[in-house]
Order: structure tokens, then sequence, then C-alpha cells
């Protein structure tokens, strides 16, 4: 009944644009804690401009060419198998040996996030070291069934989880990593209130039951699944996780990642892609949504977690990426995105050239 | 961000005591994407870390050039676990380290890695389970680090985590005792606090039995009344409701034995409220200031009609779900028809 009294404001689609691009170009030292994760933040750049569908208009061929050079950079092989490092933060100048070093190790959510930044640039592939991926996959994997994000690190969580599930998805091969111990592991994460925590014992969190649902998803929709006989939230599970989502999004439309929080520009993404991944994204309010995060929108380009604060990449392209399955009703045309694959958190096109291009068969095996 | 540092500026180029070796810079192509513009200083300083990585060099100077390099980048996660190996190689004193770590937890609060090199250390320092009662005395420590980090931050995840994590690990009785008492000032400080409840339902119910709370029912009784006193003083309260759920669904209680409850919670204040002041320890009234009704009584009042299985049942149960869909909690619309959807599609299958 409540209906809204202001017109939703247009979308400065072009200024976010800016924001990804200009951040792409360069990064003040206040940023230096990115240096260890510099291709995650390539990724939020890329994908916002591929969900604004301005990539080619915004950037050159030699630019798209450049950039595709510099992730395969990160490509490397060595004694626990191929994936990506995070930035060359690690690498010395004149050491471009082709085994990397102990300490400078691919890094799996780095190796999630480069799969998918070359598959909006559209690269062939050709110089994925797939075998290599397995076995690193392998090295990350625990013995409680978790991932690490890099080899003999003792730190795991569902964020490494789920990536190792996206990345098998995206080769279509599962083989390197133990399933139903990984199934063990989600499940043990789950919480009183029917959302996910970041490890057993630790509290609900939307970005964390994100990557416990999109895994479980995954790994169902996944030929082995029914020789494997791997099973998925019962029933009454899935009515307790839809409710937790849904009682997330706050009176004026935007989603928090926990209970009693404040809302967050990021949580309109995770609790929302939950949501569709549960087959429920109906019932999801997406004007107040909308709304929420025009008000995010920074006054010099990009989203931000909250009215007010400043911009990232990260809450700007998660943004982008919820309206990408919440669109508001009769949307204006600066409100128009494409639809997303909501379990590799990708434009539905981009995630298609990924399963197409980044699977061995792909070679003609 | 660039911190500021507790030694002068000096560059490590220009240090006589590191004249002997050779600092790597940064691999970087013609082209790179994302640059940094590093600090003269951090610049400085990694490149004198990736040389002492290349030639395996674990000494002391290597302790002071990852501290430098870690406030500068606290998410350097090489940095701290090149500092962790040197530790242990050097023989170096892990009570130290946790004593610096002390002050880096609560400026870096919201780094995973300042928690994550904390487990590392408190795991080599302490045996699970603990052997000795110095090894009790040093986790309490911990419990006590904790508590002062939550009052700087008071729903830090990774604060939390920590917490549930030395806890479960190192599961010692000694320091399960005083965890109830803990949270419920938690509690009493913010009773909107998830994580706090969250805790707490860690501690009753998530972490196995321990010998002075075998009997079940009474914990579950004593854990009811707790959350009906909660919630008669702020019943529009999402983490008390959800608690209150956790506790029956955990414990298979029927939602319908706090339909007396949760019924004064479900409608306007009656007008004579004042004069029927009846105090009700079984069944707390909602407090004077408290505005009802309230929507998670409603909705819980909707299950237990529900659960009756019967159409009189679904019957009221639609009718509150079209009360939260059309008044009192309309950003949930959808969500509340779908319920009435559901419930109805229940009863013809």
């Amino acid at each position: 009944m409540a209906e809204s009294p202001e017109p939703l404001p247009k979308l400065s689609r072009n200024a976010h644009a800016l924001h990804c691009i200009r951040c792409l170009s360069g990064l003040p030292s206040s940023q230096t804690e990115m240096d260890s994760s510099r291709l995650a933040l390539v990724f939020y750049c890329l994908g916002s401009l591929d969900l604004l569908g301005v990539l080619e208009s915004k950037s050159t061929d030699a630019d798209r060419e450049s950039w595709k050079e510099w992730i395969w950079q990160q490509h490397a092989s060595g004694k626990y198998g191929a994936g990506f490092r995070p930035s060359p933060f690690m690498t010395g100048a004149g050491s471009q040996s082709a085994e990397y070093s102990e300490y400078d190790t691919p890094h799996l959510i780095m190796t999630y996030t480069a799969l998918l930044s070359l598959s909006i640039l559209r690269d062939d592939f050709a110089r994925l070291h797939r075998q290599g991926l397995l076995t690193f996959l392998r090295s990350c994997q625990r013995e409680d069934g978790s991932f690490c994000s890099y080899p003999n690190s003792t730190e795991s969580d569902l964020r490494s989880v789920y990536c190792a599930f996206a990345i098998s998805s995206m080769l279509d091969d599962w083989s390197g990593i133990d399933v139903p111990r990984a199934l063990s592991f989600i499940s043990k994460c789950r919480t009183y209130e029917g959302g996910y925590g970041q490890e057993p014992y630790a509290e609900a969190q939307g970005g964390t039951t994100y990557c416990a649902l999109a895994a479980i998803h995954l790994a169902l929709s996944a030929p082995h699944s029914t020789s494997l006989s791997l099973s998925g939230l019962t029933q009454a599970q899935r009515r307790q996780t839809i409710r937790w989502l849904v009682h997330n999004q706050e009176s004026l439309g935007g989603f928090r990642g926990r209970t009693e929080k404040d809302p967050d520009a990021c949580y309109c993404f995770w609790c929302g892609a939950s949501l569709q991944i549960l087959d429920v994204k109906g019932l999801v309010d997406t004007g107040p949504l909308a709304s929420f995060l025009a008000k995010c929108q920074f006054k010099f380009g990009g989203i931000a977690k909250a009215p007010g604060e400043h911009s990232d990449p990260f809450h700007t392209y998660l943004s982008l990426a919820a309206l990408g399955i919440y669109l508001p009703e009769d949307p204006e045309e600066s409100w128009k995105f494409e639809a997303l694959d909501p379990s590799l958190n990708a434009r539905l096109e981009t995630a298609q050239w990924a399963r197409e291009k980044i699977p061995s068969r792909s070679l003609g095996h | 961000m660039a911190l500021q540092t507790d030694t002068p500026p000096l560059l490590y180029a220009e240090d006589p005591e590191w004249a002997d070796v050779v600092p790597v810079p940064q691999y970087e192509n013609v082209n790179p994407l994302a640059p940094i513009f590093y600090t003269a200083e951090y610049k400085d300083a990694t490149d004198y870390f990736r040389a002492v990585v290349k030639a395996g060099e674990m000494s002391p100077r290597v302790l002071a050039l990852t501290e430098k390099i870690i406030k500068m980048n606290p998410a350097h996660y090489t940095a701290w676990q090149y500092r962790y190996k040197t530790l242990l190689a050097t023989g170096a004193s892990f009570e130290d380290e946790l004593r610096l770590m002390d002050v880096f937890c609560i400026k870096f609060l919201k780094t995973y890695q300042v928690w994550h090199h904390r487990r590392l250390l408190v795991t080599h320092l302490v045996p699970a389970p603990p052997s000795s009662p110095l090894h009790l005395v040093q986790l309490q420590e911990e419990l006590d680090f904790i508590a002062r980090c939550l009052n700087v931050d008071t729903k830090n995840y990774h604060t939390w985590s920590y917490r549930q994590w030395l806890l479960a690990y190192f599961n010692a009785d000694a320091l399960w005792r005083g965890e109830t008492k803990w949270v419920e000032r938690m509690l009493a400080e913010d009773v909107r606090n998830n994580s706090a409840w969250h805790h707490r339902f860690f501690v009753v119910f998530g972490s196995g039995v321990r010998a002075d709370e075998e009997d079940r029912e009474g914990v579950v009784r004593r854990e009811v009344a707790y959350t009906k006193q909660k919630l008669s003083l702020a019943p529009n309260n999402a983490s008390a409701w959800n608690y209150l759920r956790g506790v029956l669904d955990h414990n298979r209680v029927p939602y319908s034995s706090l339909t007396s409850f949760v019924q004064p919670y479900t409608v306007p204040r009656a007008e004579d409220a004042e004069a029927e002041d009846v105090l009700d320890l079984e069944d707390p009234l909602p407090s004077k200031g408290a505005e009802l009704p309230c929507v998670g009584a409603i909705e819980f009042l909707a299950d237990v009609y529900e659960q009756e299985g019967s159409g009189e049942g679904v019957r009221k149960a639609t009718e509150l779900w079209k009360s939260l869909a059309n008044e009192y909690d309309t950003i949930r619309k959808k969500y509340w028809e779908y319920r009435i959807r559901e419930a109805l599609a229940g009863q013809t299958s």
C-alpha cells in the first residue's frame, strides 16, 4: 500500500562506468590494501562495464588485449598446480620463470575472478592449464572438506568453497574436488536462523549464505549429482532459508547481511541472488530495492554500501548485479539490465561463454 | 591507508643494516591493470621483502620488516605467512607476539589476517585440550581480550568467530562456564545484537551438552523464559524472535506451546491496558512503550495456526498473513501472499 512518493531518480550509468574505468587505470596509495586482491577488483570493474553494456564503447580493442595480457601474466604453474595470482605483488622483476615460488602461488578466489574476467573479455582460454587447475583445487582442499585460498594455508571458509565449486562448474570437471566432503562442510556452517556462517559455529551472514546456496546449486546441477546421490536442502530447511532471506530486506528496500543490522548495497545481491537460486525471486519487492540502490549512488560515480558513503568497485558491481536480477517494474531506460546467471555471478551471455570455452572438451578432446 | 608508524621514515634502501640485501622490485608489465600508486615507503619495504623471501632469510630483522609492511597493508597475507614462519624459525617469543597482536587486532579489527594469525599463535602456545592450569589462564586472557575488542566493535564478525573457534577448539569446561553470563551482559547492553544472540545459541545448543546442563528440558524452559523476558521489553526485535524459533525447532517443541504468550503481542494495545496490569512471570506482557501489534508475534501466531493443519487453522493463519501483507509488513507483501498460497496448496494436496 505505501506507494513510494518519490519517483525513482536516474541510474547514473555513465558515471558508474567512468568510476570503474578510473580504477582500472590506477588506484591511489590509500588502496594499498587491494595489493593482494587486485584481480578481484579488476573483476568488479570489468563486470560492471559488462553489466552496463559499455565494455566495448568505453575501451579500445588494444585496451582489452592488454588487459587480457595482464590477467594471463598472473596465470602460473608450479608444484601445487596452476591458477591465477592476485597481482604481481610478490613477483620480482626479472624472476619471470615458468614456475612460481613458494610465496607467490596462485590464489583460489582470484582464480575464480580471473576466469570470469577473461570470459567478460571473450578470451579463447587457449592458454589455460586445465589439468594444472584441477591439481590446484586438490591442493587447496582440506581434511574437513573446506578449501583454503592458497596451498598450505590454514585459513579456510565458505568463500573459497564456493570458488572451488564455481571453477569446477566452469571446467565442467569435478574431479579436482571431493564434493560430498565439501557439502558436509557447508552443512556444518548452517545456523538456527536458516542462513550460513563463514565457518562452522559462526553467525548467519548474507555473503556466505550466497556462497553456500550457489555451491550446492552448482554441485546438484552437475551430471555427477545422481551417481553421488547428493542432496540439497530439505523442504523445511528451504522454507527456513527463504524466510531468513526475505526478512533481511528492511522496510526502506535495502537488504542487510545479518539480522538487525543496517542494510548494505552488496547484500541486495548476496540475499537477492540466493532467493533466485531458491527459485523464489518473485518474493522481492523490487521498487524499494531500486530506490535504496539509487540512494547509494555516489555523486562522483560508483555505488556505495549505503547512502552517504564513498563508492567502490565491489559495491558498484554487486548493486548492478542485483539489478540484473531485480529490475524495478516498468523501468525507465537507465534502469534496464540484461539477465544475470545468479550462481556464477555474471551476465548470462558471459556465463555461457565461460561454460563453452573453459571446459577441456572445448579443446576438441 | 598509510598508517603512522613508530619508527622514523627511514627507507631500507638507505639503511646500512640492510646494505647487504639487493632489493627486488615488483614485476609489472607495460600496461598494468589497476596499478596501485604505492607510497615510497611501501614500495621500498616490499622491494626488500621480496628480496628476503627469495633468499629465504628468516631473522629478527625480517620480523621488523614484516611488521612494518603489515602496518601499511594488513591484508598482505604473504607478509603474515612469512612472519609466522620466521617466528618459528627464530624461536621468537610467541607471548610477545600475542601482546603485539593485542594492538594490531584493535587497529585492524576488520582484517581477516590479523585474526587468523592470532589463531596460529594461540594454537602454538596452548595444546587442545589444555593440559595445565597455566593454559587455562592463557585462554581466559584470550576471552578477556576478545571481550575488550567487542566493546570497541560490538558486532565485529571476525572477533565473534574467533571467540566461537577458541571455545570449540580448546573445549575446556572452565572456559565454557562463564560464557552464558558473559553473553547475557552483552545482550543487556544491546538486546538487538544478533551476534550475541547467535553466540548464546552456540553456547547453549550448538556446541554439545556440558555436565551442568544435562537437564535439557530445564535448559529449554530457561531459554524460552529468558527470551520471553527480552521480547516483553522490546517486542520488535527480529534477533529474539529468531532465537526463540531456533530454540523450539532445535528441541522439537511445538510453537503452540507459546500461544498464550504471543497473543497479547499480536493485537493493538487495549485502551484499558493500565487497569489490568497483572504481573505474569510465565507470560510477561509487552512493556508499556512497546509498539504493537508486533510483526514477529503475528508471524509466529500464524505459524502456530498453520501447524494445526486444519482448514480452520489455515483460515486463521491467512487472516494474519493478510494483515502483514496489507498493513503491518508491506515490504514483504509478496512473501506473505506466497505463504497464503503455499498453505492453501498444502490443504488441497
